[in-house]
């Protein structure tokens, strides 16, 4: 399946359906932090080109990643990504500091991504059940930080793996006056697109 | 300067074939999973470097490129290359991370491109004369066909800088 398939109907679902979960989890992080983020619309991503086209310029900025496969009736991979300075601005809200470069990257500063990512994918997971009745749960969420490319093309090498082409959900969410930005992906398996279709009703 | 030299630089996207003769200067940006496979003849000075996805195809793709599949990618740099210094040739590899780390149930992308890269290789007897892969860092590489200097970057490391003129021009006078 792939956008041209997908009906402009099922887009806009998609989109929305997107929006809904995203604002969940966005929700859970501006209660984590305080601090009030601005949603994007979301954006459903053809990917069934060998071409990705990377969002984040320059392909070899620094970026903090996390994924998570979610198992269920919606299976698929869903995925935050900050910049290197946003993940500073999260670390410093919610611990008081933030590693200054790579080196001072520990254990503490990863397991704090993985945690907002926890919560963000959890509370997105939520939402999506609550307009489905589907049964999803997520595996705890892997750290990366790395170059944005090499950390966006294993995604996308990894959910093309199994299948020809790919639907994506991108959303941004960002602080207008901090410099700050994230990306989040969801990358559901094809054959459960159609599930989730039907459980709309369109 | 260093911006002229990399107006030059021709990079293989995901998944892309990038071929350079006498000189010319080939390269891959952000390598995760996937791996850079270059192929060198030394007798008629060209190069040829694919940016390569997956191991081999699963099931029929229509939309594959060449340089998406291991298995594609190296009949390919073969035949771009020609045929009559076949034996001379040398591999540089460089990729095939697992960047994501504590992963359950990890599909190993990044270590079965480089299996299926090797054994391509061996099957054909071609040496790797540069490798660097595997790890759980990305990469980004450059290598420059005139003067055999191979630049490699990782995050957080200042970047290595390797001439391979003499570890590629040896074999050859050996092959």
């Amino acid at each position: 399946m792939t956008t041209t398939e997908l009906s402009a109907l099922r887009q806009d679902a998609l989109r929305e359906i997107g929006n809904i979960g995203l604002g969940g989890a966005v929700t859970a992080l501006s209660d984590m932090t305080g601090v009030l983020f601005t949603l994007e619309v979301p954006e459903v991503l053809e990917l069934n080109t060998t071409q990705v086209h990377f969002v984040f310029p320059p392909e070899e900025s620094l970026m903090v990643g996390t994924v998570a496969r979610v198992e269920g009736d919606w299976r698929g991979e869903g995925a935050f990504l900050f910049p290197w300075e946003s993940a500073q601005v999260l670390w410093r809200i919610l611990t008081g500091t933030a590693p200054a470069d790579l080196s001072e990257l520990n254990e503490l500063y990863e397991s704090v991504i993985r945690e907002v990512a926890n919560i963000m994918l959890g509370n997105f997971l939520t939402a999506i059940t609550q307009m489905t009745q589907f049964e999803l749960h997520m595996e705890p969420p892997a750290f990366a930080a790395d170059m944005a490319a090499a950390l966006l093309s294993s995604l996308m090498v990894e959910a093309l793996h199994d299948q020809r082409e790919l639907i994506a959900i991108e959303t941004r969410f960002s602080v207008p006056d901090q410099h700050f930005e994230g990306l989040f992906f969801y990358l559901p398996e094809t054959g459960s697109l159609q599930k989730l279709f039907e459980a709309v009703g369109i | 300067m260093l911006q002229v030299v990399r107006t030059e630089v021709q990079l293989a996207g995901m998944g892309e074939i990038k071929v350079a003769r006498g000189a010319g200067v080939l390269g891959c940006i952000g390598l995760g999973s996937c791996v850079g496979v270059l192929l060198y003849d030394p007798v008629a000075a060209a190069a040829a470097l694919a940016h390569v996805m997956l191991p081999e195809p699963n099931g029929a793709d229509p939309n594959a490129t060449p340089g998406k599949y291991a298995t594609t990618a190296l009949p390919a740099l073969l035949e771009l290359l020609g045929t009559p210094y076949a034996s001379q040739r040398k591999a540089i590899l460089i990729g095939g991370a697992e960047v994501f780390q504590n992963r359950q149930n990890t599909l190993r992308i990044g270590a079965r491109n480089v299996e299926k890269l090797h054994e391509l290789l061996q099957a054909r007897r071609i040496p790797i004369v540069f490798e660097d892969t595997g790890g759980h860092h990305g990469r980004s590489f450059e290598f420059d066909l005139a003067s055999g200097q191979l630049t490699l970057r990782k995050v957080g490391e200042p970047p290595q800088v390797r001439n391979l003129s003499h570890a590629l021009s040896m074999l050859a006078k050996a092959g």
